[in-house]
C-alpha cells in the first residue's frame, strides 16, 4: 500500500508541476461555470436582457400600460430612443428607423404600436413586430417574452374586445340584449348586480388596468382572437441553411484560434528541439523568425476559414459565394488578429506547456463571451461591455454581416478595422518582446 | 582568427562566465575541457551570437560579433549540442533549408549539399524523413548541415553526446579532415579522451573562470607527477584506505582509486615500498601518464565528472 502512495504522490507532484494541466483541469471549468452560471443559471436579476426597439405612436392608455410592463420586464430591454448624428440629441425612433435598425443587424428585434394599436372602437389590439433571427435562440426568446408579457398585462382588456367583436357580429341591439341576458343569469346565480357586470364588459377601468391579476388564465385563453401579432422577418427570408450560416461564424473564430496559436507557438518547439538556435546563429534575426510564423500562420488560417466555408457551401449550402470578396477580407483579418492572439501568449509565456495552458484558457473563455457558443445579448451587462474587447466578438459579427445578411464593405468595414487594429497592437507589442530576447 | 576578450555573463545568481579571454588563431583545433555547468555552452552560445555577452567582446578576425552584425554569422559553421534538425522532413530537405538561409545558390547548394552528406556517408539515406535516422546519424547530419556554408570558423558543443563509439569515430575523423584542410575548429567537451585525441592546445574552464590554457603537454606539465598510481578496490580495505589517504590525494573511479601522492612520495620506488607494506599485492597496482584528467583534479581538486 505504502508503494501505491507513494506512486500517487508522484503522479500528483507531476500534475502540479505542469501549469497547463493544472489549468485546464481547474481554471478552465471555473470560468466557464462563471459564464454559464451567469447566463442560465444564477440570479435571473443579473442575466442580460435582450433588447428590442419600441415605438409606440398610439395615445391610448392600454398602449401605455404595455410600455410600462415592457420598461419592467426582467427578461426585454425596450430601447426607445438613438443618439442623432450630433452626438448630443436623443430621437425616439419611429417605424422605418426601427425597421432600418433591424435590417441593418444594429439589433435583433423592434416591436410597433401603431396608432391604431387600440381606439375606442377597436375589436383587437394591433402590434407590428419586426425581427431579424441571426440568432434563432435569441429571436425565439424575444418573441416567446413579448407574447408572455402582452398575455399578462393586459387581461382586463378581454372583457371590451370580446363585447367589441359580439357587437361586429350580432349588432349593438342583440349584443345587448345578449349581454343583459347573461348579466340575468350571473346576478341569479352568482349574486352580482347586473349594472356592476356590464360596467365590466363595456368600460375601460384606468386603475384596475394597472393593477395585477390575482387570477388570469382564464382570461389568457380568449387572447388569441383579441390580439392581432402581425410579425415580419425582415433578414435572412432566402437564407438556405439559415442555423448553420448564423453559428459557422463563430465556430470557425473558435478554431482559428486554436489552430493559430498553435501555429504561433510552435517557436517554443523549436526551441527545445534545438532548431531556433540554429536559425539563430545564420544569418537570421529574431524578428525575421518572427515575421516567417506570422505569415505562414495567417497563410494557414486563412486555408483553413476557405476550407471550412467551401465545405459548409458544398454540404450544406451555405451561401458564401455571393459576399465572397467581402468574405475573404474577413476572413484575412480574422486570421491577421488570431494570429496576433498567439503570437502574445507565445511572447508573454515562457514554456511551450505555460503558453498552451493560458492559449486554451483564454480562448475558451473569448468564445463563450464573444458569441461563439450563445447569443452575447444572454450575457450580463458587464460582461457584455467585456464581449466586446474579445477578437471572436468582432469576427463573429462580421461573419453575421457578411453571410447573414450580405452586407457591402461598408457594413464589415468597423469589424474588420477592429480586428486589424487589434492584431497591429498586439503584434507590435509582441514583436517588442522577441526583439528583446524573451524567448 | 578568433578572439575573446574580457566575456562576463550572469544569470540571476549565476556567474557563468568570469572575465573569460581567448585568442584561437587560424587553423587551430581548440578544445575547450571542463565538467558539466562549467560555461562552455554559454561561451559558445556567445560566439555564435544566441546570447550577448554582459560585457566584453568576441571577434572573428577583425569583425566584433553582435546581434545586428548577422552577415559575419555565415563565417561560422556550428554544431550544437543537441540534433538540432526538423525531424519529420528528410535529411537532403533539412540541408536545403539550412543551405537556402545561408544565401548559398541553387546550383551550387545542390553540389554542397550532395559533398556534406557524401562526406558525413549518408548520401543513400537523404531521402529518408530524419526521424528514422540512428542517434549517430543525426549527429552527422547535425555536422553535415553546420558544414554547408562553407564556414572559416567550425564550433562543436560537445557534438558526440550519446553517439555510439563507431559514429564517434567517424565525426572525429571528419573533424580531423576539416582541419588539416585549413579551417578553424573549437570543440567543447567534458570527455578528457575526447580533448587529449582531437586539440591541439586546450583551456580548462571551470565555474566560468579559465584556469589554464595551453598544449596537451604544457598542461600535464603543470603537474609535479607525470604519472599517476591507480590500485584496484578489491584490493583496499576501509584501514587501507584511510592510510591511502596519508600518502596523497586519492580520487574513487568506478573499479580503482587513483592516489596523487603528496611531498615526501615523489619517487614510485617509495610509493610502492609503501603499498607493500599495506599488503597491497603489485598485481593491484598500475602506473599511468598522467592525463587531463589529472590536470583538472590538480587544478580544483574535483573530477571533470563530479
Amino acid at each position: 500500500m505504502r508503494t501505491i502512495i507513494r506512486l500517487v504522490q508522484k503522479d500528483a507532484a507531476r500534475f502540479l508541476n505542469d501549469k497547463r494541466a493544472v489549468i485546464l483541469t481547474f481554471l478552465v471549468p471555473m470560468v466557464l461555470i462563471i459564464i454559464f452560471g451567469n447566463i442560465f443559471g444564477g440570479d435571473g436579476g443579473t442575466r442580460g436582457k435582450a433588447s428590442l426597439i419600441l415605438v409606440n405612436e398610439s395615445n391610448s392608455i392600454v398602449a401605455k400600460l404595455f410600455e410600462t410592463k415592457l420598461d419592467s420586464s426582467k427578461a426585454l430591454l425596450p430601447v426607445k430612443t438613438y443618439v442623432a448624428e450630433n452626438g448630443k440629441d436623443s430621437i425616439k425612433f419611429d417605424e422605418e428607423t426601427a425597421k432600418e435598425w433591424v435590417r441593418t443587424g444594429k439589433i435583433s428585434a423592434a416591436v410597433v404600436m401603431p396608432k391604431d394599436f387600440f381606439t375606442d372602437t377597436s375589436t383587437a389590439i394591433k402590434f407590428k413586430f419586426f425581427y431579424d433571427p441571426k440568432n434563432e435562440i435569441e429571436s425565439n426568446i424575444i418573441q416567446g417574452n413579448m407574447q408572455q408579457l402582452i398575455f399578462t398585462a393586459i387581461p382586463k382588456i378581454i372583457p371590451i374586445l370580446l363585447q367589441r367583436r359580439s357587437i361586429s357580429y350580432l349588432g349593438k341591439d342583440s349584443t345587448s340584449q345578449f349581454m343583459k341576458g347573461i348579466g340575468n343569469v350571473v346576478h341569479q346565480f352568482y349574486g352580482e348586480s347586473p349594472d356592476s357586470f356590464m360596467k365590466k364588459w363595456t368600460q375601460i377601468d384606468s386603475a384596475s388596468l394597472f393593477s395585477s391579476p390575482k387570477d388570469i388564465s382564464s382570461e389568457v385563453n380568449f387572447m388569441s382572437n383579441v390580439i392581432k401579432f402581425d410579425s415580419e422577418q425582415l433578414v435572412g427570408k432566402k437564407i438556405i441553411n439559415p442555423g448553420l450560416t448564423r453559428s459557422v461564424g463563430g465556430w470557425a473564430m473558435m478554431f482559428l484560434l486554436f489552430s493559430l496559436t498553435g501555429a504561433a507557438t510552435s517557436i517554443f518547439e523549436e526551441k527545445n528541439e534545438g532548431t531556433l538556435k540554429r536559425l539563430l546563429c545564420m544569418p537570421v534575426t529574431r524578428a525575421n523568425i518572427l515575421w516567417s510564423k506570422y505569415i505562414y500562420a495567417i497563410l494557414l488560417g486563412v486555408t483553413q476559414l476557405l476550407v471550412m466555408f467551401i465545405f459548409s457551401w458544398a454540404l450544406f449550402g451555405v451561401e458564401i459565394f455571393a459576399n465572397f470578396g467581402n468574405l475573404l477580407i474577413l476572413i484575412i483579418a480574422s486570421a491577421a488578429a488570431a494570429v496576433s492572439f498567439g503570437m502574445l501568449i507565445t511572447s508573454i509565456s515562457t514554456t511551450y506547456s505555460q503558453a498552451n495552458g493560458i492559449s486554451t484558457l483564454l480562448i475558451l473563455v473569448m468564445s463563450a463571451l464573444g458569441g461563439s457558443w450563445f447569443p452575447t445579448s444572454f450575457l450580463p451587462g458587464w460582461m457584455q461591455v467585456i464581449s466586446k474587447g474579445t477578437l471572436t466578438y468582432w469576427s463573429m459579427e462580421g461573419f453575421l454581416q457578411v453571410l447573414w445578411r450580405h452586407s457591402n464593405f461598408a457594413g464589415i468595414a468597423e469589424n474588420v478595422l477592429v480586428l486589424l487594429v487589434i492584431a497591429f497592437l498586439i503584434n507590435s507589442y509582441a514583436l517588442i518582446r522577441f526583439r528583446r530576447g524573451i524567448i | 582568427m578568433l578572439k575573446i576578450s574580457h566575456v562576463v555573463k550572469n544569470f540571476e545568481n549565476i556567474n557563468a562566465l568570469n572575465n573569460v579571454s581567448l585568442n584561437i588563431p587560424k587553423g587551430e583545433f581548440f578544445g575547450l575541457l571542463g565538467p558539466n555547468g562549467a560555461g562552455k555552452s554559454t561561451l559558445m552560445n556567445i560566439i555564435i551570437g544566441y546570447l550577448e555577452a554582459d560585457s566584453g567582446q568576441v571577434y572573428i578576425g577583425e569583425e566584433q560579433i553582435s546581434p545586428q552584425n548577422i552577415q559575419l554569422r555565415k563565417k561560422i559553421g556550428y554544431v550544437p549540442q543537441e540534433v538540432s534538425l526538423y525531424l519529420e522532413l528528410s535529411a537532403y530537405k533539412n540541408l536545403k533549408i539550412f543551405g537556402e538561409l545561408y544565401g548559398i545558390a541553387s546550383k551550387k547548394l545542390e553540389t554542397k549539399i550532395e559533398y556534406v552528406l557524401d562526406l558525413v556517408q549518408l548520401k543513400d539515406r537523404k531521402k529518408d524523413p530524419v526521424k528514422d535516422f540512428s542517434g549517430g546519424m543525426k549527429r552527422r547530419l547535425n555536422l553535415a548541415a553546420s558544414l554547408l556554408h562553407d564556414p572559416e570558423i567550425v564550433l562543436c558543443d560537445e557534438p558526440t553526446v550519446g553517439v555510439d563509439p563507431q559514429s564517434r569515430n567517424a565525426i572525429f575523423d571528419m573533424l580531423s579532415e576539416l582541419n588539416k584542410s585549413g579551417k578553424t575548429i573549437v570543440y567543447t567537451t567534458h570527455y578528457m579522451e575526447e580533448a587529449e585525441r582531437l586539440c591541439s592546445r586546450l583551456a580548462i574552464i571551470d565555474h566560468g573562470n579559465i584556469i589554464a590554457i595551453g598544449t596537451l603537454v604544457e598542461l600535464i606539465n603543470l603537474l609535479n607527477r607525470k604519472d599517476t598510481i591507480k590500485i584496484q578496490k578489491t584490493a583496499l580495505t576501509q584501514d587501507k584506505l584511510s592510510v591511502l589517504r596519508e600518502m596523497g590525494m586519492v580520487n574513487e573511479f568506478d573499479f580503482y582509486f587513483e592516489l596523487m601522492p603528496k611531498d615526501g612520495y615523489e619517487k614510485n620506488s617509495a610509493i610502492f615500498g609503501k603499498l607493500e607494506e599495506m599488503g597491497i599485492p603489485n598485481d593491484f597496482i598500475q602506473i599511468s601518464r598522467a592525463t587531463l584528467e589529472d590536470v583538472f583534479l590538480n587544478l580544483t581538486g574535483r573530477s571533470l565528472r563530479d
